[in-house]
């Protein structure tokens, strides 16, 4: 990287296929570990805004409990249920279908819940338990086909590979046949390679703008039914309340619905600590949404009272992030806090608070950085 | 019953071991290497209560789970009750020592826990 500035590496790295891309070096390249099995790491909040890709290296890992990888060679996709055909396809099976491929935003539901007021349990992720990156495979409405879809199914159940121990209940997971028909992918590649195994090797589930719950890892069977899957993972976890309510107020089960589309969401991933009156700071940050779209991001220096518009970056894809930066021009010396707010397509504006919920899901208010500015 | 443990850390040395031969960059060679991930960052605060801490609780995750928490007691109360019914074996009579355990050293004030940089794995 010597004698090439950050944002001229940044932009000949853009050109680069994205798997090669590695414009972040070695020492600034780790994970925040929460978990030591089974694991659980998040990407360093500075390093989540440098590349429109998330390197898979870098990409943050989940794991409900020590994961069965399952043998590629033996490892076959079961598809039963509400089919004229149940079939059992291996890996060689599904690569020679026709390829889908999107680039899109995977976010675990959790993502910021530890700066949740009052606290909860659970990970205690602050902002890297999300990331972007370009993932190939095959329809999965291609693979129902292949099997004959039945009319009636309304909810595709989705198995994983991974045994929780004991008494434990099982991570079995159902979404709505709509959704995971109109753009759901049975994804074999990350970034140009292979599906890592710590990222759900041989084959994942991948539902662009819904949250990381729906994209089953390890996939080893997928079964269309008339209703949907029940259990704790459907029933008790990863549901998120229908109305806002009062902080640190426990929200009853059927108050609360599952999580399915990401929220509208901005971070500001680099900024610099101080700044002089007339001279630009650049801060940057990433904004995504479960709507296909960011529209805007805008930052204020006044706690929201007015917006600048901030720019977004060349890259996009349906339900990716988008990179942005904001020149700032300091106007008086003293402490200066900027915060960022970003708006989807659907026009949904990230929120100064988030909806507190026992759980922690979907942490989205407006991220806040403090400037000290000098005469 | 240990194996999970084992079994983690086998598979974090294992990654571990093979990022050390594929990066040894020399701006990576000047400072300390961060553990590897799936490295466990610390175990359960001594205690009367750490033995059966240790027991109940990681058979199916490291501390860390543990210590990243701030919870009060009512939070505690409740973790606890979903863990036992999910398998953990804490005798009747010792639950409420356990959760006095848990909240001396990981109630509302800790901020002792850290995620430590892990080395990163690709494959």
């Amino acid at each position: 990287m010597a004698g090439m500035s950050r944002r001229g590496f940044l932009l000949a790295a853009a050109g680069a296929a994205a798997a090669s891309a590695l414009p972040i070096p070695p020492p600034r390249r780790r994970l925040l570990q929460m978990n030591g099995y089974p694991i659980d790491a998040e990407t360093p909040l500075e390093l989540l805004g440098e590349t429109y890709i998330t390197p898979n290296d870098l990409f943050f890992v989940r794991h409900h409990w020590n994961p069965v990888f399952p043998d590629a060679a033996t490892w076959a996709l079961k598809v039963d249920g509400e089919v004229e055909r149940p079939l059992a396809l291996s890996l060689g099976d599904l690569k020679a279908m026709p390829r889908a491929s999107a680039t899109c935003v995977l976010q675990c539901a959790g993502n910021g819940r530890a700066l949740h007021r009052p606290i909860v349990p659970g990970v205690q992720w602050t902002y890297g338990a999300a990331g972007n990156a370009r993932w190939t495979g095959v329809r999965v409405r291609d693979v129902l086909e292949k099997a004959g879809l039945k009319a009636g199914a309304k909810h595709l159940h989705t198995f994983g590979t991974d045994k929780p121990p004991e008494k434990v209940p099982p991570f079995h997971r159902s979404l709505e046949l709509d959704k995971v028909r109109e753009d759901g992918i049975i994804a074999f590649e990350m970034n140009g390679a292979p599906l890592p195994l710590l990222h759900g090797a041989p084959a994942r589930l991948v539902v662009p703008g819904w949250a990381g719950d729906h994209w089953m890892k390890w996939l080893d069977r997928i079964s269309p039914q008339p209703s949907a899957q029940t259990g704790f993972y459907m029933d008790t976890a990863y549901r998120f309340p229908k109305n806002p309510g009062e902080p640190g107020v426990t929200f009853k089960p059927d108050e609360m619905s599952p999580v399915t589309e990401l929220f509208v969401k901005s971070n500001i991933t680099e900024a610099p600590p101080r700044a002089r009156v007339g001279r630009k700071a650049t801060i940057r940050g990433i904004a995504f949404s479960g709507a296909p779209d960011v529209a805007r991001v805008d930052v204020s220096d006044d706690g929201g009272k007015t917006w600048a518009a901030a720019t977004l970056g060349k890259d996009h894809d349906p339900f990716a992030w988008r990179l942005w930066s904001f020149a700032y021009l300091p106007k008086a010396a003293g402490k200066t806090t900027l915060v960022a707010r970003a708006t989807d397509s659907r026009g949904s504006v990230q929120p100064k608070d988030a909806v507190w919920n026992q759980s922690g899901y979907f942490y989205n208010a407006w991220p806040s950085v403090e400037i000290e500015v000098s005469a | 019953m240990r194996l999970s443990r084992s079994l983690a850390a086998a598979f974090g040395a294992v990654i571990g071991g093979a990022l050390l031969l594929g990066q040894a960059a020399p701006e990576a060679a000047r400072e300390t290497p961060p553990p590897p991930l799936g490295t466990e960052l610390g175990e359960l605060p001594a205690g009367a209560m750490k033995p059966l801490a240790d027991q109940a609780c990681l058979h199916c995750h490291s501390a860390d789970m543990i210590r990243q928490q701030r919870l009060t007691e009512k939070q505690w109360t409740a973790e606890v009750a979903k863990m036992v019914g999910w398998g953990a074996v804490v005798p009747e009579d010792q639950r409420a020592a356990l959760v006095a355990y848990l909240l001396e050293h990981f109630g509302p004030d800790n901020d002792r826990f850290r995620p430590v940089a892990a080395q990163p794995v690709g494959k």
